[in-house]
């Protein structure tokens, strides 16, 4: 019985160091954080946007997977929503940036003007594209 | 003069910030010389004046920073240890008040506590966490379990060593004397910048430097 706790204990344990390591290392490397620290000029915080992310990641798993209920919830449910959408259009962003995605298609395309076009067409469309799915329940 | 035989070490950083107008050599980069007179008169070789409404920043190449030295001290051998692009920025004292910072730092931190919240619970359902926990659960206790084992608990615990092993501090307190990948990060965006400060520049042939007959550069778009 203890042999089997242990065991369930082992296989939580590591598997709760390399699922943070990875999705972590992710969200750093990609520099969506360093990228806001940037452009509020606030790069001197940066150590309390890390425990800011860590305290996040802590406290977002016990949530889910405790399913905790948190009160004022018609407050927090928008202000979450806006917090995250802001943090994954520039997650999303980030990895487009770091694959090369705009350097590439200007390149091959001859695009010497108007690339902000693109830029506002992109943010639109990732807009547009999340209110359909989401208005279609998908 | 006696300057023939002397040569002057200079050394400078690729990114320089200065406070008023009229930049003299001094202002950007660091000198060595066993001649103190000619030190002084390099230092205050003025270099560049930053127009009151034009741009607060200018690439100044190394060269053009020894063909200014050489006008005044023909004879003088240069060394230069440093950089050979300098990136001079005009920075009024106005920095925006505490509580517009304030405001910014913890909209900052708002928003990356609810990114990661947002990001470890999409993981979480990505790979089903929870309906994989039950699987092992069952698989290891013969039984299954009631969504709240030590499976799930030792699996928090996990998540939250991981990040203080990576982030490598919580707070104030450090675990190692190494910077924080968010440091390192930091520090490899602003190189980025740098750099593309540079090459725009020289690019758009707005850099100072000597002889401005602009080498055909093939890569130019």
């Amino acid at each position: 019985m203890w042999g089997r706790q242990i065991l369930l204990i082992l296989i939580g344990l590591s598997g709760g160091v390399s699922v943070a390591a990875g999705l972590f290392s992710f969200i750093v490397e990609l520099g969506v954080v360093s990228d806001f620290a940037d452009r509020t000029h606030t790069a001197d915080r940066i150590m309390l946007y890390e425990d800011s992310t860590a305290l996040g990641g802590v406290l977002g798993n016990l949530f889910y997977l405790f399913q905790i209920s948190l009160p004022f919830g018609k407050v927090l449910i928008p202000v979450f929503g806006i917090l995250s959408g802001i943090f994954t259009g520039c997650w999303a962003m980030a990895l487009a940036e770091n694959l090369n995605v705009f350097p590439v298609f200007i390149r091959r395309l001859k695009i010497l003007r108007y690339t902000a076009a693109f830029v506002i067409a992109m943010a639109a469309g990732r807009g547009i594209g999340g209110l359909i799915f989401f208005s279609q329940r998908w | 003069m006696s300057e023939d035989k002397e040569i002057l070490y200079m050394k400078g950083d690729r990114n320089v910030e200065v406070t008023h107008r009229d930049v003299t050599l001094g202002d950007i980069m660091s000198f060595e010389c066993s001649h103190r007179r000619i030190l002084t008169g390099v230092k205050a070789i003025p270099i560049v004046h930053m127009p009151e409404n034009g741009p607060k920043r200018c690439v100044i190449s190394v060269l053009k920073i020894i063909s200014c030295i050489h006008e005044m001290y023909p004879e003088l051998e240069i060394q230069n240890l440093g950089e050979t692009d300098l990136i001079v920025t005009y920075e009024n004292q106005q920095t925006p008040g505490k509580v517009v910072h304030l405001i910014k730092t913890a909209a900052v931190s708002m928003i990356t506590f609810t990114g990661a919240a947002f990001s470890i619970m999409t993981f979480n359902n990505d790979v089903s966490v929870t309906k994989l926990f039950s699987q092992i659960y069952e698989v290891i206790m013969g039984h299954p379990g009631d969504g709240f084992t030590v499976l799930e608990v030792s699996y928090s615990v996990g998540i939250t060593i991981g990040i203080l092993v990576f982030f490598n501090h919580f707070g104030k307190k450090r675990f190692s004397a190494d910077p924080t990948p968010l440091e390192v990060q930091m520090r490899l965006y602003e190189n980025d910048i740098q750099a593309t400060l540079v090459e725009n520049a020289s690019r758009k042939g707005e850099e100072l430097d000597v002889g401005q007959t602009d080498s055909v550069d093939i890569d130019r778009p």
